[in-house]
């Protein structure tokens, strides 16, 4: 039988824990919608201006008080998202390779030093971003790198093949190697059996890797913070430098809108892997 | 017999986790014949699959050789060996259709779709399923799992076939309906079969020949009735199917019947060729072989189990003393537990074990 109290209270546990977790997104989308311009926290009416002034269209003439107010550049921020994207789209396309790569070596191939290169493999994930940041700054500038979007991205890679390689695994893992062997049986070559049976096997695991480094690398701002140059700045680094010269409401629209992404994204992540399952 | 596989002096061993090594096969010989169905029984661990899997290319020897058609095969990859397994838990490709799947061997072997398609329709006709090529092998039951794992293996026609104890995940039902079905198909296609199971009955079932192993070495091979009937140790008489074993000494000859004691004081008749006084002998008679009757060996029965059509009797000569095992049929005269009997055999039918 079902005990009422404790059914209300695991009711309220359940709500308050929601709450918790999604309130500060609710705030957010709701002040990107406040029209006050100097504190965020009295509503004082719904604009769209600040989403306008995101995408250059505010007039900023009309009220030249709160000029200062606006962002400085939009080109500025389109650069930035820009200069985000590639990274993310470049990092997602090599840590995944490598990360596949590797879960797939070390999962089937024996070899010397398997499980220190495994033990290898996790560490950059474990390791505070803040080491990494200056370990990579240092690295660079000792071989003379200029820094750029291509720093930025080998930055990226280091990690973010870790990720990979350990969501991969662990589909790698529930994986019955008479699979592999009954292709082999069958009269498959080691790469006809890859690309017939292994990878598509693994693909959802893949495709869980690869949205998860497209995401870390799109959010990623410690890291970034150091190895990115003046002219390679990224989405969250550009955000954190608006921030530092005091919180202007168009913070919170691009806050909205991010959040807006990125249930998009992973909503497209879950209906690639409910047609899988359908199929 | 024309040889098609040969395997000579088979040797591998693997390392144990204490330290050691094991020999999962310690002087492998055998021949396979083209069109024979051959099993490999024996218990858990006596290397069966390891054997299959030396065969298939899945693991290397470490001494010894095999040939299939006279040709050294022992260096050639799997994927180079004409010969196809059926795995114990199917192997299916979850990702492709039940077509793509029977398909396999001749998509990448690079067959035409239009002949693929033909032949993947005949395979799956062969098997009974028919009609079942778009769905998912996620949407099957397991005996039809099982039927998508045989068709898949045997539309490359292999020369042989290698099945490791394919029928263990089914129900008993499903399992003696898959095994004739096996013997027919083996048959019609005109494959040899190398069958693994443990199960004896299956291996009496479906086999032209029986290679009984034990420890990695091969104890006996023959037919099913030679298995049976004229089991030549301990070991495989225990193995196939309930049996009654007697320790004797020869007693005295009577004409042509030899008298055997055993320790308890025990008189058993036995076929006298060859026994001489004195000698020691271990008689095998299995239950189906006594018959309940007027006179003969007295027991007491001192348990009874039912079986439907068949009663399997526990009878012992002597109160406290071990126990013979009889198979009775189920009749309105069928003796109770306490009953006092007669066991009666035919001497002739008595089979000794060499060497005991
Ligand atoms: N890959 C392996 N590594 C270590 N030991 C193995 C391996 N394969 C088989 N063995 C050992 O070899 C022996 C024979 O195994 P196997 O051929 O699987 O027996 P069966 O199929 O008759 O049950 C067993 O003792 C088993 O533990
Ligand atoms: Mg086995």
């Amino acid at each position: 039988m079902r005990n009422p109290l404790g059914w209300l209270l695991l009711t309220l546990f359940s709500l308050l824990f929601f709450a918790f977790i999604y309130a500060p997104l609710a705030v957010i989308i709701g002040y990107s919608f406040n029209a006050n311009p100097i504190n965020m926290m009295i509503w004082d009416g719904f604009t769209l201006d600040w989403y306008r002034g995101l995408f250059g269209f505010a007039d900023r003439t009309a009220d030249p008080n709160s000029r200062a107010l606006y962002v400085e550049s939009t080109d500025q921020l389109i650069a930035a998202l820009k200069n985000s994207l590639i990274v993310a789209a470049v990092t997602t396309s090599v840590s995944t390779v490598l990360g596949t790569a590797t879960a797939i070596a070390l999962a089937r191939y024996r070899f010397r030093l398997r499980g220190f290169y495994r033990g290898f493999l996790l560490l950059p994930m474990m390791m505070p971003d803040i080491v990494l940041g200056i370990g990579l700054l240092i690295f660079f500038v000792t071989l003379g790198m200029k820094l750029s979007l291509l720093t930025i991205i080998i930055g990226h890679c280091t990690f973010l093949t870790s990720y990979v390689f350990i969501i991969v695994q662990a589909r790698i893992a529930g994986i019955d190697p008479a699979l592999e062997e009954a292709s082999a049986d069958l009269g498959a070559s080691e790469w006809v059996t890859l690309r017939k049976v292994l990878l598509p096997q693994l693909a959802p695991g893949i495709v869980g890797g690869a949205l998860l480094a497209f995401v870390i690398s799109m959010d990623d701002l410690v890291i970034t913070y150091f190895i990115a140059g003046t002219d390679s700045t990224t989405l969250p680094v550009f955000i954190f430098g608006m921030i530092r010269r005091g919180v202007k409401p168009e913070i919170n629209a691009i806050a909205t809108l991010l959040i807006l992404a990125s249930v998009l994204i992973a909503a497209l992540g879950l209906w690639l892997r409910s047609r899988k399952i359908d199929k | 017999m024309t040889g098609l596989l040969e395997i000579r002096g088979a040797r591998r061993s693997f390392a144990t986790p204490e330290g050691g090594r094991i020999a999962a096969l310690d002087g492998v010989d055998l021949d396979v014949g083209a069109n024979e169905f051959v099993t490999l029984l024996g218990p858990s661990g006596c290397g069966k699959t390891t054997l299959l899997r030396s065969i298939s290319g899945f693991e290397a020897l470490d001494a010894g050789v095999i040939r299939l058609d006279g040709r050294d095969i022992g260096a050639l990859p799997p994927f180079r060996r004409p010969v196809n397994t059926v795995f114990q838990s199917y192997a299916l490709f979850g990702h492709m259709s039940v077509a793509r799947n029977v398909g396999y061997a001749l998509e990448v072997g690079g067959v035409a779709r239009a002949e693929r398609e033909r032949a993947v329709a005949e395979a799956l006709d062969k098997v009974g399923l028919a009609g079942f090529g778009a769905r998912r092998p996620s949407q099957l039951s397991g005996g039809q799992r099982q039927r998508v794992a045989l068709a898949r293996a045997i539309i490359g026609r292999p020369r042989i076939l290698l099945l490791d104890e394919p029928l263990s995940a089914l129900d008993r039902n499903l399992r003696q309906q898959m095994q004739l079905e096996l013997k027919t198909l083996q048959h019609n296609l005109g494959i040899a079969f190398v069958f693994v199971t443990h199960d004896q009955e299956e291996a009496l079932t479906m086999s032209d020949r029986i290679v009984v192993m034990r420890a990695g070495r091969i104890e006996q091979q023959g037919s099913p009735r030679d298995i049976f009937r004229h089991p030549r140790t301990r070991f495989v008489a225990e193995f196939i199917g309930e049996t009654n074993l007697f320790d004797v000494t020869v007693d005295r000859i009577e004409g042509e019947v030899a008298i055997g004691r055993t320790a308890e004081g025990l008189e058993l008749r036995l076929p006298g060729a060859g026994l001489t006084v004195g000698r020691r002998a271990t008689a095998v008679l299995r239950p189906a072989d006594f018959r309940l009757a007027e006179a003969g060996l007295p027991v007491t029965i001192t348990r009874s189990v039912y079986l439907g059509q068949d009663l399997n009797l526990f009878a012992a000569p002597a109160p406290g003393g071990p126990e013979i095992r009889v198979t009775a049929r189920d009749a309105a005269d069928a003796p109770e537990v306490g009953a006092r009997v007669h066991l009666a055999y035919d001497a002739a039918a008595v089979h000794l074990l060499e060497g005991a």
